[in-house]
């Protein structure tokens, strides 16, 4: 078992949605990705997974962030409780950032959420041009993450 | 006139939730907007060869992917006219009942239980009652553990493919999902005493007409092409080549979602609507937990949806150890699936996805490919059986400050188990 896993998450149905899962399929394919991560696109229920999340050292997530950043912007999302909206707003799902916390409590992996900052999601097959331009910088600094040491990594 | 919004129900921005107008005592509109529709998916799979139809559609929501690719592929079966072995049938049953475990274990103890105890979210409630929210998290984790195990993938199955399976699971794999589902009914006792504990939810009561699949098993959610709608005692059957008598779609301004009726009337589906109407589900340990939680049928209470769920779970568990118990019995063979061969027609489908019935019906050309297609979900079917209970709820309650009624709409709102299809997953700032 790999010890790092990436998840992108997402609704590859609903546009800029998806970013977590596309850049998820296309890590899957990426030879620069460290021989010790693997990638799964997920959809959008983090729960489904963690099952695979036993036993990593890492769990690394990918899901859009709808702020005010330039869209295709990647940044490691900090304390749910510090910006983030970890309010029930689902009738049916709960936001990865509820999940994070609920599956804290039955995993001793470390998670790691990296939000990609989109505008807007409407039922759409592919990405904006605007985000699937900035794909190649979205992968690099992705990758730039995953190459890091866990040590080095704020906890979420 | 005020007007009392919950607008954070549906996920996706413009879209506003429940809106109540309230003229001093008088109720004015009520409106649920939901983001859903069969003229949202269509343009998904038009043009895509029969073979591809089921992927994508199962992608139009993570909770509901078994729902959604096994409607589709019998939807494609019909109308190609295959008839898949009885193994095939039996395996996806499980898949099913996979589906269902989990998504009821999510929506009880994460979802729902929340609301009963006056916590704000599940994390909330897991800071107060751990073994509450950890149970959930374990039933939630078998039922995906049955849905990888049969469907090849812990989300979007890729296993059942038209005309039956690609790849049955090992019979070690059933060994293990066996001890799984063997602990799983062991911790599902619990799921009746937490809900016998709950405070009641008595703030709308009003007759409710009922509609779900004429199961050939007690505990099936895939078999069977016959809705029963249930009111009043009578019970009338439409054919799944009649679904058009159920969905009898009218378009409101004020939702995406086009209003079902039968014969002008709102109807319920659901966990609620499948014992009602199936009331041979309701029997040895599920008979026992029903008399203990109080629930008779029919019931005039939205909220007992959430009952209801609690037993099916009880019964889910105990028929996923019986089909696992025959598949290993008879052993699994490794048999590839019956030939399609396509051509064109009109095929149609009903099954029973954990939160109601789930329609799909296709057109296709002569080389395969789909000319049309129709996909009703249970969120749309319910909307207008929504509206009435939200308003009953309002014109039953005695004191109508905003929090009291957004909390009680809310609650009835989370008891239908609404499913968003074509939800977006983002996180928001506030």
């Amino acid at each position: 078992m790999k010890p790092q896993l990436v998840i992108g998450l997402g609704n590859p149905l609903m546009g800029d949605d998806g970013v977590g899962c596309r850049v998820a399929e296309r890590l899957a394919d990426d030879p620069r990705v460290p021989e010790d991560a693997e990638v799964i696109c997920g959809g959008t229920d983090l729960f489904r997974y963690a099952r695979q999340m036993e036993g990593r050292r890492r769990v690394v997530i990918l899901d859009a962030i709808q702020d005010d950043a330039e869209p295709g912007s990647v940044a490691v999302l900090p304390e749910a409780g510090s910006g983030l909206d970890a309010r029930q707003q689902h009738a049916h799902h709960l936001s990865a950032v509820q999940a994070i916390r609920l599956l804290e409590m039955t995993t001793p992996s470390r998670f790691l959420l990296l939000g990609i900052s989109i505008s807007s999601a409407g039922m759409d097959t592919g990405l904006s041009p605007a985000l699937a331009a900035r794909m190649p910088a979205i992968l690099g600094r992705v990758l730039h993450e995953l190459g890091r040491p866990p040590e080095d990594l704020r906890p979420l | 006139m005020r007007t009392l919004v919950i607008e954070h129900l549906a996920r996706v921005e413009g879209h506003g939730g429940i809106t109540v107008e309230l003229e001093g005592d008088t109720v004015g509109n009520v409106h649920f907007d939901v983001f859903e529709g069969a003229r949202l998916l269509e343009p998904l799979v038009r043009g895509k060869r029969y073979d591809e139809v089921a992927p994508v559609l199962s992608r139009i929501c993570a909770i509901c992917s078994v729902a959604h690719s096994l409607t589709s592929l019998k939807a494609t079966e019909d109308a190609f006219e295959v008839r898949i072995s009885p193994q095939a049938e039996l395996l996806r049953e499980l898949l099913y009942l996979g589906e269902n475990i989990e998504s009821h274990a999510l929506h009880l103890f994460l979802l729902a239980l929340p609301d009963y105890l006056g916590y704000p979210s599940a994390i909330a409630l897991a800071a107060d009652k751990p073994d509450a929210v950890l149970r959930g998290l374990r039933l939630k984790k078998l039922g995906n553990l049955i849905q990888e195990t049969i469907g090849g993938r812990a989300v979007h199955p890729v296993n059942a493919v038209a005309g039956g399976f690609g790849r049955a699971p090992s019979a070690d794999q059933m060994i293990e999902l066996r001890s799984a589902l063997i602990a799983g009914i062991q911790d599902s006792g619990a799921v009746i005493d937490l809900m016998a504990s709950l405070p009641g939810a008595e703030f709308c009561r009003c007759h409710t007409v009922y509609a779900a699949l004429h199961s050939p098993h007690p505990h099936s959610y895939y078999g069977g092409q016959e809705v029963i709608v249930a009111s009043d005692g009578g019970r009338s059957t439409v054919h799944a080549a009649d679904y058009k008598m159920l969905s009898n779609e009218e378009s409101v301004p004020h939702s995406h979602a086009k209003h079902s009726r039968f014969r002008g009337q709102p109807f319920m589906v659901g966990s609620l609507a499948r014992l009602t109407v199936n009331p041979s589900r309701i029997a040895g340990k599920v008979a026992l937990a029903a008399e203990r939680l109080g629930l008779h049928l029919p019931a005039d209470n939205p909220m007992d949806n959430n009952k209801a769920q609690a037993l099916e779970l009880i019964g889910d568990l105990e028929r996923a150890g019986e089909v696992v118990e025959q598949l290993l019995r008879e052993g699994i063979e490794d048999e590839p699936p019956a030939a399609v061969h396509s051509r064109a027609g009109t095929g149609t489908a009903i099954t029973e996805a954990p939160r109601g019935l789930l329609i799909h019906s296709y057109t296709y050309d002569a080389e395969g490919r789909i000319a049309a297609a129709d996909v009703i979900t249970p969120t749309a079917l319910n909307a207008a059986s929504m509206e009435m209970h939200f308003r009953r709820a309002v014109e039953q309650c005695a004191h109508r400050d905003d929090a009291l009624l957004g909390k009680r709409l809310e609650m009835i709102a989370r008891a239908y188990d609404p499913c968003i299809s074509c939800s977006v997953h983002l996180v928001r700032k506030r």
